[in-house]
């Protein structure tokens, strides 16, 4: 296959306005061949900002079958497995956005799908082209570190991404909360740096809703021995917000968002050694790490080689997720629930305060 | 009427997360909850509740939130337009609909930066004053009760003081400023703080959804015990391990008022002409600089208390008598301004008419609001 790739987006949400619009129009590999709406007045919207001719817009995403060879699928993720696989079984390659699917079960149909058609498939996790987790990759294989013994991860910040249709409001929709949206970006990459990992232990603050904080433990493995991990998300407050391995001899340390190098810090010693690549390897993509990811996906396509996170990699991170929730106990919040009795005790109309869900005097008998 | 389901404005602030997880957690009613953005919702998204997300300058957009919600829980602020426009779309709404309680939560800023003595009782009529966002609050009474005469809407007004506890502005905004020094205490922190525990709040804000007696009234929402702003603010610097003997005690601090372009710019010239990095310029002037020696001598030649003085009202009212230095502290600040108010708002109508009795002592809101200021890492 030669020339560019016709490159169909599906879904025009935030994601797709600030990320894959921009990265597929800037770069030389494809062509936006069709864009996907439901919302009328929205893809108007994103036709007039970036200036799309009308006749690749579409409110009916079946339009896209015979006007694309790829398409990337960012729309809520409830939708990523169904239409997915509509386009995989069509032999379009499918770049997903994160996560593949809210489900295993759903992931399976969309690797059945791409084995029967030959399709690449390939996930947006666009962490995964930073520089730094490709240099912390290598600098583990060096053994700097020696004898790995924990890592810990943090990442929390006071609200944050607010999808256009509201999907993150709910299960259903979402699949989860802080662990699926922030968290498994650091999911994918844990398990690109270190190899499968057990889960030991997962506490989350989710009542029937999807969680705004969790923590969990994982047993991962280094050249044979034991790695202890230990995880934190939160959407309600801001944490270290970086990622620190410890070994026998120093620490490495990742900054959210610091893509270019990783610290290192010997131990027993005062200094800090900022560690990068001699040279850049962002090839023409510059530092925008969407095209990397687009660019990617087609150099896959054409070349019939692996995209940076395949289809089964978006799987086992869905399926670590899975098991998380699995085995979700409740974090202990007491400002939560331990005046509830004191607040509803006093409350005298017993009788006609009936929701659908029980009456103030069950809770209160309970 | 049973109430089977209550519409929230304001869902994602701090009142209406908390009703949100109290609704929910205790199961006594269901909550539709009406949300402008989703960046804020993670609180609430913890609970499987019925979210619709929009504007509430959008008309039909409210109307059909309210459709289907037998009462209105009002927390909502936002721009003007917002508490203007927002909150007539939805007392149309809930008109129409003929909501058995609409709950409307405003302040007791109603009454301004410095509340009379008869605002101990809510019989005191509230008027326009120099705080903009009491006169916004007052506004929005005013055209909750015009719905209630006109279409015999079955209001209720709330006007809690500071609300504190987990995830409260004003409990972040006390420890923001302790720890970065901008913390003054004003006449050693005498005047009453005026608190109510986002929890009883709650529970007035429930109280005033069943209770018949609560139609057409305004309640002041506190909570029994009154504390000082001397232990409110010692009780939060004592959880950033810092002395209470370091926040500096502020005297003469002038009322907060609107902006006076002149007379303030009159006002600032005297530190400006005293600031040393004018000085250093000027003395460059000689006539200038032998003037400037003249009355600095003549400074220096006065009483310790006289100086101190002078230096008072130059630097526009505040003085330091603690560690920490008093310049650092706004005299405009709000939590500076707040604090030479000394009337004590009571609950005596919400327990009388109610039964609200704001179970939650002092103690034990500071007890559960440290569970979370740590959990969170704020402190």
């Amino acid at each position: 296959m030669s020339g560019r790739i016709r490159l169909g987006i599906v879904g025009a949400g935030a994601i797709a306005e600030n990320a894959h619009i921009p990265a597929a129009l800037s770069s030389n590999l494809a062509e936006l061949t069709a864009l996907s709406e439901t919302n009328q007045s929205r893809l108007r919207y994103l036709q007039q900002k970036f200036s799309l001719k009308h006749e690749i817009c579409f409110v009916d995403y079946r339009d896209v079958f015979t006007r694309a060879d790829a398409v990337i699928i960012a729309l809520p993720n409830h939708l990523h497995a169904s239409l997915g696989c509509e386009f995989l079984s069509r032999s379009i390659h499918v770049l997903c956005e994160k996560p593949l699917a809210t489900s295993v079960q759903e992931c399976e149909t969309m690797l059945e799908a791409s084995r029967s058609t030959g399709a690449v498939l390939a996930v947006g996790y666009y962490t995964r082209f930073f520089s730094s987790t490709n240099l912390l990759k290598r600098l583990l294989e060096t053994r700097l570190l020696g004898t790995i013994s924990s890592f810990e991860y943090e990442f929390g910040t006071e609200g944050g991404w607010a999808p256009l249709s509201g999907y993150n409001l709910t299960r259903q929709t979402a699949g989860g909360g802080v662990l699926v949206v922030s968290g498994s970006h650091f999911i994918d990459r844990m398990l690109y740096l270190f190899g499968p990992a057990r889960i030991l232990s997962y506490k989350d603050d989710a009542h029937g809703g999807v969680e705004a904080n969790c923590v969990a433990a994982f047993d991962c493995q280094d050249s044979g021995n034991s790695v202890e991990g230990h995880v934190t998300l939160s959407k309600t407050h801001r944490l270290s917000n970086k990622l620190r391995i410890v070994g026998a001899n120093g620490t490495f340390e990742v900054a959210e968002g610091q893509s270019e190098s990783v610290a290192y810090y010997p131990r027993d010693s005062d200094l800090r050694h900022e560690i990068s690549f001699t040279s850049p390897i962002t090839g023409s993509a510059g530092d925008d790490h969407f095209k990397m990811e687009i660019e990617d996906f087609i150099r896959a396509i054409r070349t019939g080689g692996k995209p940076m996170v395949n289809g089964q990699e978006g799987t086992e991170s869905v399926a670590l997720i899975e098991e998380c929730y699995s085995i979700a106990q409740p974090i202990d919040e007491p400002w939560v629930d331990q005046s509830l009795k004191l607040i509803m005790g006093s409350i005298p109309p017993l009788d006609k305060s009936v929701g659908t869900r029980g009456t103030i005097q069950e809770f209160l008998g309970n | 009427m049973e109430i089977r389901k209550v519409l929230i404005t304001g869902a994602t602030g701090f009142v209406g997360s908390r009703l949100c997880e109290v609704l929910f957690l205790t199961r006594c009613v269901d909550a539709r909850v009406f949300i402008h953005s989703t960046a804020s919702a993670a609180r609430i998204a913890r609970f499987p509740l019925d979210f619709v997300v929009g504007d509430l300058c959008d008309r039909n957009a409210v109307a059909k939130a309210v459709e289907g919600c037998d009462a209105v829980v009002h927390l909502a602020r936002g721009t003007t337009r917002v508490m203007q426009k927002g909150l007539r779309n939805l007392l149309t709404a809930a008109s129409a609909h003929r909501v058995s309680r609409f709950i409307h939560m405003s302040s007791v800023a109603v009454y301004g930066n410095n509340p009379p003595d008869g605002s101990a009782s809510e019989t005191e009529p509230a008027h326009k004053t120099d705080l903009a966002y009491g006169n916004a609050k007052l506004e929005e009474e005013e055209l909750v009760f015009t719905f209630s005469k006109r279409f015999a809407l079955p209001v209720v007004v709330l006007r809690p003081p500071n609300i504190y506890g987990p995830y409260s502005g004003f409990t972040l905004g006390l420890i923001d400023r302790i720890r970065s020094g901008k913390m003054g205490l004003v006449d050693g922190g005498k005047n009453p703080c005026n608190l109510v525990y986002i929890d009883n709040l709650i529970q007035a804000i429930l109280l005033a959804l069943w209770k018949s007696e609560a139609v057409g009234e305004v309640f002041f929402v506190t909570d029994a015990q009154c504390i000082s702003w001397q232990t409110c603010v010692a009780d939060y610097a004592s959880l950033l391990k810092i002395p209470i003997s370091s926040i500096p005690s502020l005297t003469r601090v002038q009322p907060s008022s609107r902006p006076h372009i002149f007379r303030d710019s009159v006002r600032a010239l005297p530190r400006v002409f005293l600031s040393g990095e004018f000085r250093s310029v000027i003395r460059q002037v000689p006539l200038i600089a032998m003037i400037e020696t003249n009355l600095y001598e003549r400074f220096q030649s006065l009483s310790p208390e006289r100086q101190e003085e002078i230096r008072q009202r130059l630097n526009g009212g505040s003085s330091g008598t603690r560690n920490n230095s008093p310049s650092a502290v706004d005299p405009r600040d709000p939590m500076i301004v707040a604090q030479r108010r000394s009337v004590v708002h009571s609950s005596q109508k919400a327990g009388r008419l109610l039964g609200y009795n704001a179970p939650i002592s002092y103690s034990e809101g500071m007890r559960l609001t440290e569970c979370w200021l740590r959990a969170s890492r704020r402190i």
